[in-house]
């Protein structure tokens, strides 16, 4: 369900993108955990927006590009950018919120 | 339309009380399914080293809970994860259950939903505030956190925090002495990155541009307040029980803790509870999974008995 995004390819892949979410995760991590299956929810009632992954362990450029070292961070993407980020977590209606109001 | 399933028996809660629950049903061939709130796993989720759990002399919580799911997830038993219950109706024959996108019917309901932490009670809107060394400790590292609680918890969870590279740690505590173990205390205390502080509790947090830069303590017996400085806060004072969606048809104690018969039986017949939820001495993950157990096995007499 999840694209592996890394510090090689996070830029250029992004700049592909019309709209899609990232999840920026660390392994053996609750909350992330938890924010996945959100998204993965979110995905079901959103089936055209991609989701990816980054492992913020081993990403430490792309995480320090994005100003946060907190994690579950949450980026949507649009139009190529990062059009949004938060940290922490959501449930899915707050998620559908997020993803809206951008 | 909403969705309506119909089961034998429903487990609200998938920790190591509700899994194990959902084994030996499933096991017994009641059509079961699991609602958890968040993800399976619990508390347990949350523990960096268990090595108190008979077969692994030393495993982090959440590989022996996947392992658990593993278990579940081979017996087939449907687990909806992220699971919002809003309404529970279980004095009828039939009981309901209605969660944010279905509504379930069921036969039983066993009840293992758990505690969560009790909360810092200021009144401040603060991201630096936290829970869950796993989850949010390594934003700190090379950094000063205060940490709130002097039982095994906060003595674990801050043994936990300076491995992860944390600068140093001030612990506060209420009580005039800590309920850690002994051998604990001297652990975390012969690191050497660690002032404590007795009969002290936090009464307001300093915060620059929404960011925390202190903590105000106060020493509860002389009154006199003190700004540490610090970059987040780890609060480990206890737990609450889970029992909002049932507290007005279930009999608990005072504290809000399941009354439950041996059998793990409640007031209500075809409900049961079990694990942290119940009222009990000792809660531990093999406690839950044995009450996680008689509920399953007392929940098979009982819609074999019907
Ligand atoms: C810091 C800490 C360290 C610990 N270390 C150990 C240890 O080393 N060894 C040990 O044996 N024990 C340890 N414990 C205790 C152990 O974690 C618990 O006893 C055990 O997890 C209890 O299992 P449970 O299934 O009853 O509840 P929980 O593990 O709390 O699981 C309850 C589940 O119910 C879900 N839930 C809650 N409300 C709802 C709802 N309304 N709808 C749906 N689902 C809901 C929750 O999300 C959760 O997943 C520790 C506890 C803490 C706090």
């Amino acid at each position: 369900m999840f694209t592996e995004l890394s510090d090689t390819n996070f830029a250029e892949t992004i700049s592909t993108i019309e709209t899609g979410i990232v999840i920026c995760f660390k392994k053996l991590c609750p909350h992330c955990k938890n924010m996945e299956k959100v998204l993965e929810k979110f995905a079901k009632k959103n089936a055209g927006v991609p989701l990816f992954n980054l492992d913020s362990e081993e990403n430490p450029k792309t995480m320090e590009g994005l100003k946060t070292d907190r994690i579950p961070t949450i980026l949507v993407i649009k139009n190529g950018t990062v059009a949004a980020q938060k940290s922490g977590l959501m449930n899915p209606k707050e998620m559908i919120a997020f993803y809206e109001g951008v | 339309m909403t969705d309506q399933y119909k089961y034998e028996l429903v487990i609200i809660g998938g920790g190591p009380a509700g899994m194990t629950a959902a084994i030996y049903a499933a096991q017994a061939g009641i059509k079961t399914v699991i609602l958890e709130k968040s993800v399976t796993g619990g508390l347990v989720n949350s523990t960096h080293t268990v090595s108190n759990f008979p077969s692994f002399p030393s495993i982090h919580g959440m590989h022996l809970m996947e392992k658990m799911r593993e278990h579940v997830d081979g017996l087939n038993v449907p687990v909806e994860e992220v699971c919002e219950l809003e309404k529970l109706e279980l004095t009828s024959e039939m009981k309901t259950i209605e969660t944010d996108e279905a509504v379930y019917e069921t036969d039983a309901v066993i009840l293992a939903t758990g505690r969560k932490p009790i909360p810092l009670d200021i009144p401040v809107e603060c991201e630096q505030v936290h829970y869950c060394a796993i989850c949010d400790g390594p934003p700190y590292k090379n950094k000063k956190i205060l940490v709130v609680g002097g039982g095994n918890s906060a003595f674990d969870e801050s043994r936990y925090l300076l491995g992860i590279g944390i600068k140093h740690i001030h612990l506060v505590e209420m009580m005039d002495r800590f309920a850690a173990a002994q051998s604990t205390r001297e652990e975390l205390f012969s690191s050497g990155c660690v002032t404590a502080q007795l009969s002290a509790r936090v009464t307001d947090l300093v915060l620059e541009d929404s960011n925390l830069v202190g903590a105000e303590v106060e020493d509860m017996k002389t009154g006199k307040k003190e700004m540490i400085e610090v970059d987040g806060v780890f609060v480990f004072i206890g737990q609450h029980p889970n029992n909002e969606l049932f507290r007005s048809q279930v009999n608990l104690n005072q504290q809000g803790y399941i009354l439950a018969n041996t059998d793990m039986s409640t007031n209500i017949p075809g409900v049961f509870g079990a694990g942290d939820i119940n009222e009990k001495v000792y809660r531990q993950i093999t406690t839950a999974m044995n009450d996680g157990t008689i509920a399953a096995l007392a929940a098979e007499r009982f819609l074999r008995n019907r």
